[in-house]
């Protein structure tokens, strides 16, 4: 498959005839990247398969109109969090009829997964990132997982860099105290 | 202080623990073949939503007053000018044919003309011939039967001649 800078795959995209060409490459470049980065929000593999679509769709109606003053997978990275939160947001209003958080419910979800095959301890890790605020969670998958430098996460979160420093400092404590004390 | 000029700083090093997590798979995995299905099947979802969003709106929109009315005003008046007008003009407008040409060129003035010329050529005639008012008028002509050639013919297929007489 043929390698294309983001710029040259804007382009592309915007060409009427090789629209569907380039968000094919586009898809398949991003895929992995978003879809883990989702999962790890979600847990469950069937709500990140919604999720990560619904993503992809908001990519394909809004990428025309892409203004390119920020890299391509800074944008969509920031639709991929927007998408992720609304995701939490609605199953947190859907908790209300039930008698567990969703905190709880997502914590026994990662129990019970079936696409779930790492080791003990990286079930714990995952449970103590399930615990963080959502902001927290962002911060520290963000950094610790994908490697985002602090002023790319200030860019697409919206947070000053101290103050995301900050939150990822707290986010390490708490969840080096889970998995070392139980 | 000096947590914040830490944390400011990036002086913050990682637990091993979590340096150690870092380098391992974090656990997830995904059906077979995800990945390769995963752009067909955003693109069916987008040529879904697409077609039903345009259902959407059309349904949408004419169910808005402000919509279907007009378009229901504008169909009205479409039948009333197709059927019921045409219809009207068909007994005060002629059809466009030889005949009708003809009666549009129809000038009374000309019939009564005509009448008169006839007329008046009937009464030449009459004048013009001797007619013997008290003979019978022979319905068959000069050549047809005599009267007792006929009464012969009654009395033989009894005929009441008298009765015949009478009237």
């Amino acid at each position: 498959m043929p390698e294309y800078t983001d710029n040259e795959l804007v382009e592309l995209f915007r060409d009427a005839s090789r629209t569907h060409y380039a968000f094919n490459l586009l898809v398949r470049k991003y895929q992995e990247k978003v879809y883990y980065f989702v999962r790890r929000m979600v847990i469950d593999h069937d709500d990140a398969d919604d999720v990560v679509q619904n993503i992809f769709i908001k990519v394909w109606n809004n990428l025309g109109s892409f203004r390119e003053d920020s890299k391509l997978f800074t944008w969509i990275y920031r639709i991929a969090v927007n998408e992720s939160l609304s995701f939490l947001k609605s199953k947190q209003l859907r908790s209300y009829l039930s008698l567990s958080s969703p905190e709880a419910q997502m914590v026994k979800s990662l129990h019970d997964d079936n696409y779930f095959d790492g080791p003990e301890i990286q079930r714990r890790l995952s449970e103590a990132i399930i615990k963080l605020p959502k902001k927290q969670q962002l911060v520290f998958n963000m950094r610790y997982y994908d490697d985002l430098s602090y002023d790319e996460m200030s860019e697409i979160l919206g947070t000053s860099v101290g103050a995301l420093k900050a939150s990822y400092h707290f986010a390490v404590k708490k969840i080096e105290e889970f998995v070392t004390s139980n | 202080m000096k947590l914040k000029h830490n944390i400011l700083n990036n002086n913050e090093q990682l637990p091993t623990v979590l340096q150690e997590l870092r380098k391992e798979a974090n656990g997830f995995r995904v059906p077979d073949g995800y990945f390769d299905s995963l752009s067909p099947r955003i693109v069916d979802e987008i040529k879904r939503q697409e077609h039903a969003s345009f259902s959407n709106v059309l349904v949408f929109s004419i169910r808005k007053p402000r919509v279907w009315a007009p378009v229901m005003a504008t169909v009205v008046v479409a039948v009333l000018l197709i059927f019921v007008v045409p219809a009207k003009k068909a007994s005060t407008i002629p059809a466009t044919d030889d005949w009708t040409e003809l009666n549009m060129a129809y000038d009374a003035s000309y019939a009564e003309e005509a009448f008169l010329s006839d007329s008046h050529t009937i009464d030449k005639e009459i004048e013009s011939k001797d007619i013997n008012y008290s003979e019978p008028v022979s319905l068959t002509g000069q050549n047809g039967p005599s009267a007792d050639e006929i009464a012969k013919y009654l009395n033989e297929h009894e005929y009441d001649a008298i009765l015949l007489n009478e009237y």
